[in-house]
């Protein structure tokens, strides 16, 4: 039916444990078997036999045995410290490609019981050993490195257990059903300065005038009783004698578009890491900007809320529609 | 609330760690001091010391050099201690210096699992020195100990108090040995008993206890002085009278004018185990069997040599023994644990109604020269009674009639003319030498006899309804031959000190004053002690009797009583059964099969709020902590406000602040506020 005994595995490891928000360990989910160390007790034990047996000694026979059995009785106490362990995925806080993708989970156990060095994993990853003790629930942080920006899908989370003795060792898989974002990897800024120029040809074209304002000279008009004697235009006055005001005028935004077509970089990834620079600079530099990509259109905001918006449309751009 | 820490610290011994596995090792280490060098004791507080100071910085981790000079001093310090390989001691020593050096070394997590392994081994080991039902308990403490080690360099739980990690080990090693015990039994009852595979180096220390193989002036006496155990007897019915209770041990044949001896020459184990199945073999149709049958079960202490100890002559015995010509019944292996045989004794049938050529050499033997006045009295006593009856009566009262002596403190004979001196001069003398003499008067006059060694009597306990033979009941007699009754015993002591048998050595010896006399603190001396020891030896017969017994012929004996005919099959069901209910037993106590929800009460309650909540257009998400949810909901639904806050406020409490006692009025309040969310 299946091609390799490990195919079988892993058909048997997906019926078995399905992805899900939640995931309460049961029988059906605990996989457990004797560890190394069990083996070299066993060891142990063989020579204790035989040591019982050449002296004929009840008591070294009954130590053999007290041992023997405990090999037996550990493994139901490592199955224990699994069972009903419920695994809750939180959140996973976005990141760029490159970065470390932090999921969170939420461990809980039946009220009276305790876990001890639970140990979530993915391998060659992180991993983290945890104890329910004084509460029922906790929360831990697993990091992921990422390569690519997009859609992350955490992968499956070893969640193992050697407690008491370390001479069984109980394991289990859990698939979280939820995905992270990966943002593009921000372009580096010394870069980004020498592209911004080209952009900022936009910004005037696109402003509206709000009049009254402090900041930019926007024309010259005579005199009115109430101006300012700062404002008055006193180098006009010396040559004509008439009374003039300047008037200065403010810009409702610099509202900045970051235009994919306005960028001059070949390939995609490297725009949309130029763009990515590009949302972090304006949000920083608390600038009203908007984005635009091909057949997306974002339009100018500020805040925390529109970053997410922008850097999710890069991360996601030809992956798949927002 | 918690910590988390990498994965990989966890491969290294903490300090707690590394002060368990001391503990450990010293808890191991303790009971060897008797047997071998206390030295090595010290040798693991150095080591474990110095580790210690490693770990906490204020020494460094020895280098290859340093280890291997510590090593090879501690391997010369065992030999100069006198130990020589290969010897079980000088083993032992070995391993336990490996022991103790090891934590110098125990580095990592693999490091103590060594130790931690070496240590159960070493628990076993102890066991070949003692068997005592104080030994079982201390071996159960060890064995805890380790367990509790091994389940504190497993894991370092950082939310415990270092006293309350000592508990938490602690407990953790009790509830999994508890729940191995039933498990253990079931194995110990039914794992199948072999016979040994090889020869291994026995302890030195207990090489010879007991009535050895011969009889010298003097052995017996020595004897006398102990009051170790020699065996326990338990009748199934009746008891012969006190007088009667002769255990017979080995038949003394050769005698060399000083010592008495089995043969003329000197046999090994092995040797004597290959002529006993030759032709020194038990033969039942010498036996004409009569009189009272005795039904027992005898338990040996280990002595250290193959004599087992019964009354003559046994019709049946079960046990892994040997029966000789001369009716004795011995051990196939010299005694290193305790063992049990049954035994049917019919003591008045007849033996040997016409005796072997062989058997009558033996028993006529006498050296060439020497003695020469006691050969000359029995030619004269045998002379004046006419027939061998007579003749026998006339030496037993020549005991009682002239001025013997029964005393522990016989003056020396010399080597030479001993049975003169004995019976013409000193005529003070222990049960050898009235017995010697008696065979050497009845032998020089033609008439088959030897000399028997074994106990006389016993201390019946009234409590655990057994008799206790000790080391002070030792006790030499005679057989002697005559035509149409066999071999018959004869014991010459009874003619000189009639207590001896009637009673007891002690009332024998009571005028003299000097029943062991070398032990001024013994329990004997005290009445009020005595019951408290008599009741303390009842609990070790069972022990011995029930555990340290149980071979493979107990085994097949106890397992048919209980199950009839025993079949591979039936005993494979049972043991599957028993299994079985014991899974279950494990699976209800530890809480496996209870289906219970993996939520907490205050957990469900929240949950139920912040479903009501979500109805209103509230929804929490689960990374909102409750304060974030709770500061989102009060600007959603004000006019809930106050429940709200109190709601959350008193669920935050549960989970993070209460005391156990708090706990119950707590989710109680709990659910009257959420009753008042609508």
């Amino acid at each position: 039916m299946f091609d390799t005994l490990p195919a079988y595995f892993e058909q048997m490891v997906k019926q078995r444990l399905p992805s899900a928000r939640t995931t309460v360990l049961d029988q059906s989910k605990i996989f457990i078997v004797p560890s190394k160390t069990a083996l070299a007790l066993l060891v142990m034990i063989i020579v204790l036999f035989l040591l019982g047996i050449n002296f004929q000694n009840s008591l070294v026979y009954a130590v053999c045995f007290w041992l023997l059995a405990m090999l037996v009785v550990n493994v139901l106490h490592t199955w224990r410290n699994l069972s009903r362990l419920s695994i809750t995925a939180i959140h996973i806080q976005p990141c760029f490609a490159g970065e470390k993708a932090v999921l969170e989970l939420e461990l809980a156990c039946d009220p009276k019981q305790q876990k001890f060095a639970i140990e979530l994993a993915w391998p060659q990853e992180d991993a983290i050993q945890v104890n329910l003790v004084a509460t029922q629930t906790t929360r831990l942080k697993l990091s992921h490195s990422t390569q690519q920006r997009g859609r992350f899908t955490p992968p499956r989370i070893h969640i193992s257990t050697h407690y008491p003795t370390g001479l069984a060792v109980a394991w289990s898989y859990v698939t979280v059903d939820m995905s992270g974002l990966v943002y593009p990897t921000p372009a580096p800024k010394n870069q980004s300065t020498e592209h911004s120029h080209n952009t900022a040809a936009d910004q005037q074209q696109s402003g509206k005038e709000l009049s009254g304002g402090t900041n930019d000279f926007g024309g010259i008009r005579s005199y009115q009783a109430g101006d300012t004697p700062k404002r008055i235009h006193w180098g006009q006055y010396a040559k004509t004698g008439k009374l003039n005001t300047k008037v200065f005028v403010d810009y409702a935004s610099h509202d900045l578009w970051l235009d994919w077509d306005s960028l001059n970089l070949p390939g995609i990834e490297a725009r949309l890491s130029q763009l990515c620079r590009q949302v972090l600079d304006a949000h920083q530099a608390q600038q009203q900007y908007g984005l635009k990509l091909p057949g997306i259109t974002i339009t100018p905001a500020k805040g925390e809320a529109h970053q997410v918006r922008c850097l999710q449309a890069l991360a996601l751009f030809g992956v798949e529609h927002v | 609330m918690f910590k988390i820490h990498t994965a990989q610290t966890q491969n290294f011994i903490t300090y707690t760690g590394m002060i368990w596995l001391l503990a450990a090792q010293l808890i191991v280490m303790l009971p060897f001091t008797t047997s071998l060098p206390a030295w090595l004791i010290v040798v693991v507080i150095f080591a474990a010391g110095w580790r210690l100071r490693v770990l906490s910085g204020k020494a460094t981790q020895p280098n290859t050099l340093i280890k291997a000079a510590l090593l090879l001093m501690g391997i010369a310090a065992i030999f100069l201690s006198g130990l020589r390989l290969p010897s079980l001691e000088a083993m032992s020593a070995l391993l336990l210096l490996g022991f103790a050096f090891k934590a110098v070394e125990a580095v990592k997590r693999r490091d103590a699992l060594v130790v931690i392994f070496t240590g159960y081994f070493l628990v076993a080991l102890n066991f070949l020195y003692s068997q005592t039902i104080i030994a079982g308990l201390y071996g159960t403490l060890s064995l805890i100990v380790l367990t509790g080690a091994l389940v504190g360099v497993q894991q370092t739980i950082e939310e415990f108090t270092p006293a309350q990690q000592v508990r938490f080990n602690f407990w953790v090693a009790g509830q999994i040995l508890l729940q191995c015990l039933p498990l253990m039994v079931l194995i110990f009852v039914f794992a199948p008993r072999f016979q040994p595979f090889w020869t291994l180096p026995m302890p030195m220390e207990q090489n010879t206890r007991g009535i050895s193989d011969r009889m010298a002036p003097g052995d017996i006496e020595k004897l006398s002085q102990s009051d170790d155990l020699a065996f326990r007897v338990s009748f199934k019915g009746e008891r012969p009278a006190q007088s009667k209770l002769y255990w017979q041990g080995l038949v003394l044949n050769y005698f060399d004018g000083r010592e008495w001896r089995q043969f003329a020459n000197e046999q090994s184990a092995e040797e004597l185990q290959w002529s006993i199945k030759q032709d020194y073999a038990y033969d039942p149709q010498n036996l004409k069997i009569q009189g009272e049958r005795y039904e027992y079960e005898a338990v040996y202490e280990q002595s250290g040599q193959p004599w087992l100890f019964t009354l003559t002559p046994s019709t049946e015995v079960q046990g892994d023994v040997l029966r000789a010509a001369d009716y004795r019944v011995m051990a196939k292996q010299p005694l290193h644990s305790p063992m049990l045989i049954r035994a049917v004794s019919r003591p008045e049938s007849i033996r040997d109604l016409t005796l072997a050529p062989k058997l009558q050499d033996l028993a006529l033997q006498l050296p060439q020269q020497g003695d020469i006045r006691s050969r000359q009295l029995a030619q004269g006593l045998y002379a004046e009674a006419g027939d061998e009856r007579a003749y026998i009566q006339t030496v037993l009262n020549r005991f009682r009639e002239q001025p013997f002596f029964y005393t522990l403190h016989p003056p020396l004979l010399g080597e030479k003319d001993t049975i003169d001196g004995f019976l013409f001069d000193s005529q003070r003398g222990f049960c050898s030498h009235y017995a010697g003499s008696f065979v050497f008067l009845m032998r020089a006059v033609g008439i088959p006899a030897r000399v028997v060694i074994g106990y006389q009597g016993g201390e019946w306990n009234e409590s655990g309804k057994y008799l206790a033979v000790h080391q002070f009941d030792a006790h030499a007699w005679a057989e002697v031959w005559l035509s149409g009754q066999g071999w018959v015993r004869f014991d010459p002591t009874s003619m000189v000190a009639p207590e001896r048998t009637e009673q007891n050595l002690e009332a024998a010896l009571k005028k003299e004053g000097t029943f062991l006399e070398h032990s001024v603190f013994s329990s004997r001396k005290f009445a009020w002690l005595n019951s408290i020891r008599k009741q303390l030896d009842s609990m070790q017969y069972g022990w011995q009797r029930w555990v340290l017994s149980y071979d493979s012929e107990t085994q097949t004996q106890f397992l048919s009583k209980m199950l009839g005919e025993l079949s591979f099959t039936k005993i494979a069901l049972l043991v599957l059964a028993l299994f079985g209910c014991l899974v279950m037993v494990w699976m209800v106590w530890l809480g496996l099969t209870r289906k219970t929800n993996p939520e907490a009460l205050e957990h469900r309650l929240y949950r139920r709020f912040t479903e009501r909540l979500a109805k209103k257009g509230c929804e929490r998400r689960l990374d909102q902590t409750p304060t974030e949810y709770a500061q989102l909901a009060i600007q959603m639904l004000p006019q809930q406000a106050e429940h709200i806050m109190a709601f959350t406020q008193t669920y935050q409490t549960l989970c993070y602040a209460s005391e156990l006692r708090q706990r119950s009025s707590l989710l109680r309040e709990l659910q009257r506020l959420l009753g008042q969310i609508r």
